[in-house]
């Protein structure tokens, strides 16, 4: 009986959270799949659907949409960029700390929890600043380098911890046998790791690809900006093409939800690991 | 096969110091064990040996090579450790492969070494599983012929079978006594289990607080403990020792005399040990009452009382007496042991 109530308390506040995320999804869903003219209309669902404004956005048929296709590139490029980095930064970067116990590795640690309490926003400008020094401003890389600098903090932290639960005897074994530090991390390290490395990636990949913040300052051109700058375009108008924005913001929404479908597994197990001590 | 030589060797973690200056000379072909209670520095010595922790001071030398300074990979040792260090993420095979393919040994050889050793071992048919689909012993086997396909100068093994059940202990031991007979390549064994010790040592090192306290054959430690604490470490259940004064070529003790076989100065303050098997229960004697009587079959062991001293009497054979009752105590003199009480030393 106590078990029961529990679990009715639980589903008594599930179903509210979950229309409160739902909602949100299918009102966007609606808009995308309405004329311009009936979606304002109120209805739960449009009288006739259609997959036109999906057309539009393939062919490139609107003013905000003529670079649809390069944005969406520039957005993929840019988050596989930030991932492939900020895994390839903190993965060694854990392993030198955690594995090879070098000098220093706690206050490396240290910094990399200090930058929690310094807000994205507070950085922005003298991010920018710092990319026009570099001759950065406009380029891809401008933002890949800013992105992969606010992700790499939090992925050292987590990896170091993950890397800390991997028994010592592991590498001594290994040592032993043989391995030198690099082919310890290769053989050994690298292969053990492989769930919290796909779920730092996968968190670093989104990072990137839902920033909208440093896209904005640091790109401006219509065919270097990604397209969650190109989506913010959209109301700027008076007249927004609010049909289109959710359609383009539906197909936006795609990848991450793809990659996060894939990679649930590891996701869960990854991001929980080294969030406490087991 | 090699020799291992301790020479005055040295450790300290930061101010503690660990191991005050350690000489010990392992010879060709010998199976050592270091014995000692947690925290006496034996697993510490064990991994100066095998390059995994610097050493502070002296020096160790492997077939009269020092190698103070040379890697573990370029020791030639081979280490089995206490909770196997199994790579999780390769099969069997490849877990004993491993060092070879490191030293890019041809594949015919790594397959022909790892093939011999699985035969030895008896895991021909576990090649293609996952440490995870093997039980404790099968793991246990994979990380001792992970180090048999080296065919390494020396084997080390770090508590090898503390994680295993009882039954099973009992049977690794055998094996593992039986694989050194058959490879003789020279092995330091280490254990905190003084039982492991006895069993498989050609020669026992006992260590305390990081000190070596006796160095010698498993029975002459336990014929001729050099002192106290070798005398109560050694043998289960532990001997049987109280304070007592030397008089008359005896020990007068809990309101009685005690015959000894060693000789101190007169009325010297001494402490008298006799293992629970040299006491025997006989008709008149030493008076002792029984507190608790534990059957096991071939043997009985019986704790008893004499002026408030808890002594072990260990009887082949079954006894009638039971909790409460009188019995008279029969030390047998040739085996009873005489130290120092200041010192501990034997006398």
């Amino acid at each position: 009986m106590k078990k029961f109530t529990r679990e009715a308390v639980l589903v008594l506040i599930a179903i509210p959270v979950l229309l409160w995320t739902l909602l949100p999804i299918y009102h966007i869903f609606l808009f995308s799949i309405s004329t311009k003219d009936s979606a304002f209309s109120g209805a739960l669902w449009p009288k006739q659907p259609t997959l036109h404004n999906f057309e539009i956005i393939a062919r490139q048929q609107h003013f905000y949409l003529h670079h649809f296709w390069v944005q969406i590139w520039n957005s993929l490029w840019i988050a596989v960029a930030v991932g492939v980095i900020t895994l390839a930064v903190a993965t060694c970067a854990a392993f030198a700390i955690s594995r090879l116990k070098v000098r220093g590795g706690r206050a490396v640690m240290n910094l990399a929890l200090f930058t929690y309490f310094i807000p994205a926003a507070f950085l922005a400008i003298p991010m920018y600043k710092a990319m026009g020094a570099y001759g950065l401003l406009n380029s891809r890389w401008s933002l890949v380098l800013a992105m992969v600098t606010l992700a790499a903090p939090y992925a050292i932290w987590v990896l170091k911890q993950a890397s800390d639960k991997l028994p010592f005897e592991l590498d001594e074994a290994a040592r032993i046998d043989g391995a030198t530090p690099l082919q310890l991390f290769r053989l050994v390290y690298l292969p053990l790791m492989t769930p919290s490395l796909v779920a730092i990636g996968t968190y670093a990949l989104l990072l990137a690809w839902n920033e909208y913040l440093y896209g904005y300052l640091l790109l401006s051109h219509e065919r270097t900006i990604t397209l969650a700058v190109a989506l913010g375009h959209f109301i700027a108008a008076d007249d927004s093409p609010w049909e289109l924005l959710m359609a383009t913001g539906l197909v936006y929404a795609l990848p991450p939800a793809a990659i996060y479908y894939a990679f649930r597994r590891y996701m869960v197990s990854g991001l929980t690991s080294g969030a406490v001590k087991a | 096969m090699a020799s291992v030589a301790f020479n005055e060797v040295k450790k300290d973690f930061g101010k503690t110091k660990v191991l005050h200056g350690i000489s010990l000379d392992i010879s060709d072909g010998e199976f050592m064990v270091l014995v000692g209670p947690s925290g006496c520095g034996k697993s510490t010595l064990l991994r100066m040996l095998a390059g995994l922790e610097d050493i502070t001071a002296g020096s160790i030398a492997i077939d009269g090579r020092v190698v103070n300074d040379v890697e573990s990979k370029d020791r030639d040792i081979a280490m089995v450790f206490q909770s196997y260090a199994l790579y999780p993420h390769m099969n069997v095979r490849d877990n004993m492969g491993f060092s070879l393919r490191l030293r890019n040994e041809k594949k015919t050889l790594i397959e022909e070494r790892v093939r011999n050793a699985a035969r030895i071992l008896n895991l021909e048919s576990y090649l293609e599983r996952y440490p995870r689909e093997l039980s404790g012993g099968q793991r246990q086997r994979v990380a001792m012929g992970r180090a048999i396909v080296r065919d390494p100068k020396v084997f080390l093994f770090d508590e090898p079978l503390s994680n295993l059940d009882a039954k099973l202990r009992v049977a690794m031991r055998s094996e593992i006594k039986a694989l050194h007979q058959r490879l003789k390549t020279t092995t330091v064994y280490v254990t905190h289990d003084q039982v492991e010790a006895m069993t498989m040592a050609d020669r026992i090192a006992v260590m305390n607080d990081g000190r070596i306290e006796q160095l010698g054959e498993p029975l002459e430690l336990y014929d001729r403990p050099a002192n106290l604490f070798v005398a109560q470490f050694i043998g289960s259940p532990a001997m049987n020792v109280f304070a007592g004064i030397f008089r008359n070529g005896s020990v007068e003790a809990l309101g009685a005399r005690w015959p000894s076989a060693g000789k101190a100065s007169e009325n010297q303050a001494v402490k008298y040990g006799i293992r629970p098997e040299h006491l025997a229960l006989a008709a008149d004697g030493i008076p002792a009452v029984v507190e608790v009587v534990e059957p096991m079959g071939a043997e009985t062991e019986c704790l008893v009382k004499v002026h408030d001293q808890p002594l072990v009497v260990t009887t082949h054979g079954r006894i009638a007496a039971g909790p409460g009752d009188r019995v008279f105590l029969r030390p047998d003199a040739g085996h009873s042991h005489l130290f120092d009480a200041a010192t501990g030393q034997r006398l």
